[in-house]
């Protein structure tokens, strides 16, 4: 851990709320993509990432640095992400999820996303593949997409998925070697 | 929590490429996996296949937030903790400088201006000995 995340750190435990802004302002891109595509859906996504972020806040003290301060966090942030597919689950909101999904692309728009438009077909070719993309990982089941999103999305390393999840190595290389396997079969036509 | 299923011949290469791909396979493994890739056409539409796959992945959009994510859950701790949660603000970060510093210098001018049009104040310039004048007329008590 640096001398500059310890710094923080103290400062946070201090209940310095700059320190907090500029912690919210390092991670909350990461966070919230973890969050996106964990829930697939903008709005729960943006819901659960603040709710990550006050706990984090209301915690800190309970973070002892055996790991890398971010790590810890993207394990609350995974911690939070399953609460929430358990919450949405039994209120049966998946039906909004995919509403909301058909517009992402306007979404992305006032969001501030990327949208690669210079040509138009492989725009239209790229925001399909997004798409399918993000279909082939929501339809995963939860364990295999917390790791596919961890390592493949985020280019997180094992160790410190294994860290996250607080799964054994084999458990997280099996369940990644099936999360990969069940995509390759979904895009095998596409990609 | 998953139940894993039995592992398949197809599972084992897959698996066995996926840790080549991650380059976690030991240097005598990782050998052999070439060598099967070289002459393999299976292995190598797997090979390729999962890489297509893992790359798609990585390219995937980068989302981000609104804008105000960050004002939005600092005002929400803010309000679940009756603002008690951070620390007390001090007054310079709940004035801005720049209000703190036109009311200073009004102050400044002010005083300023009090002191200059005060009979007694020491910015009054006296021109004509007018406290000469004035001892004259101090009644000497008897």
């Amino acid at each position: 851990m640096s001398e500059l995340e310890r710094t923080l750190l103290r400062r946070l435990r201090d209940r310095d709320e700059r320190a907090f802004r500029e912690l919210v302002t390092e991670h909350r891109d990461r966070v919230y993509n973890i969050s996106y595509r964990m829930l697939g859906n903008r709005h729960e996504a943006e819901d659960v990432a603040q709710e990550v972020f006050i706990a984090v806040f209301k915690t800190i003290d309970q973070f002892r640095e055996e790991s890398k301060f971010s790590t810890w966090l993207y394990r609350v942030t995974v911690n939070h992400c399953k609460n929430r597919i358990k919450y949405l689950a039994r209120r049966h909101d998946r039906d909004r999820d995919e509403l909301d999904e058909m517009s992402a692309v306007a979404n992305n728009a006032t969001n501030g996303a990327p949208v690669r438009a210079a040509q138009p077909d492989r725009a239209l070719e790229g925001a399909q593949m997004e798409e399918l993309l993000h279909d082939a990982i929501k339809s995963l089941d939860d364990d295999h997409r917390i790791v596919v999103v961890l390592r493949d999305v985020e280019d997180l390393s094992i160790e410190e998925i294994c860290v996250i999840t607080d799964l054994p190595d084999g458990t997280v290389k099996s369940r990644l070697h099936r999360a990969r396997l069940a995509l390759r079969k979904k895009l095998q036509r596409h990609v | 929590m998953t139940a894993e299923p039995e592992a398949t011949d197809d599972d084992e290469i897959i698996s066995t490429l996926s840790d080549y791909l991650d380059g976690a396979l030991a240097a005598d493994r990782k050998a052999e996996v070439e060598a099967k890739l070289a002459s393999d056409p299976a292995w190598k539409r797997t090979h390729d296949e999962l890489r297509e796959t893992r790359d798609a992945l990585s390219g995937l959009q980068k989302m981000r937030p609104s804008v105000t994510f960050t004002e939005t859950v600092t005002e929400k701790i803010h309000k679940r903790s009756a603002g008690r949660f951070f620390a007390r603000r001090t007054f310079g970060d709940r004035v801005p400088f720049t209000a703190l510093l036109v009311v200073a210098v009004l102050g400044l001018v002010v005083i300023a201006y009090v002191m200059w049009a005060s009979q007694t104040g020491s910015l009054k310039v006296d021109h004509g000995g007018s406290g000469a004048r004035g001892s004259e007329h101090l009644v000497t008590p008897p």
